[in-house]
């Protein structure tokens, strides 16, 4: 709004000037055109004008006319100069209010996004928190029974190759004590107790 | 040909033993018949000495070796015998002394087959007791296999000796 006021002025300023230029112009052009009677006439008032309004006269008229649009021109700068300040300290102020308007929106939009932003990162990080505790129980309950089963495994290798052990140095050690002799009961008992099964095996066998 | 079933005698126990047996009777056989070839129509009166074994089988059995129908008997009989008799092969930790095996081949020949034949072998691992092979089955009388079998005895009296004492 102030610019076009300011371009107002500018213009109104201008058109005067013109005004101005085209009277100065349009008398001294119909003081040289008319050439009637009462042209004669006008030329004679015109050449008494002459002696009045003599050269002297006309750049004293000029020189007036200069000071005076010089003075209104100064008048009209000043209000100008004075409109554009105005106008500039307008713009400023609002230029200012517009821009800190546009970055508080901004600067809220932003906050809201990193807000938004922040809760995702932060709802993200729960669900792989909670992903991870889960993990962790299944694989720590895996762990639990994978080492119950080794130790079970381990325990039931070491019984076995323990029971080997002693079994080999119990064989070892009494059995060259044993007499051959001294085993003739027992061999006999058990070939009377497996009689049956090793005719079987001769018969079936034959 | 059907042979006349003769005793075995208990020092032969094994298939050589029999094999043997049968060797030295088929040698005698052809010793008698060179010497009736040599000296033409005279009787034998004298054999070579005999093993114990063949002693026995001639004793036992009755048999006269002089005449040649008791030695083709004892010979056919012999024969059969490799051919056919049941084998079982048993093992003892050591080795066993003849009177040992007699009283073991007197047990098989008298509840089992008369005509039984065994294979003796040695099996140090098995400490006592014995193990016995037929064509069929493999039969483990040894004290390594009662000590396999009583394993879990073991086991539970190491077991319980843990629980008292623990380390």
């Amino acid at each position: 709004m102030t610019i076009w006021w300011l371009a107002v002025i500018l213009v109104s300023l201008v058109s005067a000037g013109i005004a101005f230029i085209w009277i100065i112009t349009k008398l001294t052009h119909l003081s040289e055109s008319s050439k009637s009677p009462h042209q004669q006439l006008l030329d004679a008032a015109n050449t008494d004008v002459e002696h009045i309004f003599n050269e002297e006269f006309r750049e004293e008229l000029r020189n007036r006319g200069r000071l005076h649009f010089e003075k209104i021109i100064g008048e009209n700068a000043m209000f100008l100069q004075q409109d554009l300040r105005l106008t500039t300290s307008q713009l400023n102020e609002y230029m200012k209010q517009e821009l800190g308007t546009k970055l508080k929106e901004e600067f809220t939009k932003y906050e809201e996004s990193i807000t938004d932003a922040k809760q995702m990162a932060i709802d993200s990080i729960e669900k792989t928190k909670e992903i991870i505790e889960e993990q962790r129980q299944m694989m720590s309950q895996q762990m639990s029974s994978e080492v119950e089963a080794e130790k079970q495994r381990l325990i039931g290798r070491f019984e076995q190759n323990m029971a080997d052990i002693i079994n080999h140095y119990v064989l070892a050690a009494i059995g060259k004590q044993i007499d051959l002799s001294d085993q003739l009961e027992y061999i006999l008992s058990e070939l009377e107790a497996n009689k049956q099964a090793i005719a079987e095996d001769i018969i079936h066998g034959a | 040909m059907a042979h006349k079933e003769l005793v075995l005698p208990l020092r032969v126990i094994s298939q050589g033993d029999a094999m043997r047996l049968k060797r030295e009777l088929e040698a005698l056989n052809d010793y008698v018949h060179q010497s009736q070839l040599r000296d033409s129509g005279a009787e034998l009166k004298t054999l070579p000495k005999p093993s114990l074994a063949l002693n026995d089988l001639a004793q036992e059995n009755s048999l006269n070796l002089l005449k040649s129908e008791d030695r083709e008997a004892a010979i056919g009989f012999l024969a059969q015998l490799v051919e056919n008799a049941p084998i079982i092969h048993i093992s003892f930790a050591s080795e066993p002394s003849s009177t040992f095996m007699t009283k073991i081949t007197r047990w098989f020949r008298d509840q089992i087959d008369p005509r039984i034949l065994l294979n003796v072998g040695l099996e140090p691992s098995i400490a006592a007791g014995f193990t016995l092979r037929t064509l069929n089955h493999y039969h483990d009388f040894s004290l390594r296999q009662q000590f396999s079998d009583q394993r879990e005895l073991l086991l539970n009296g190491i077991r319980e000796s843990q629980a008292t004492n623990p380390l």
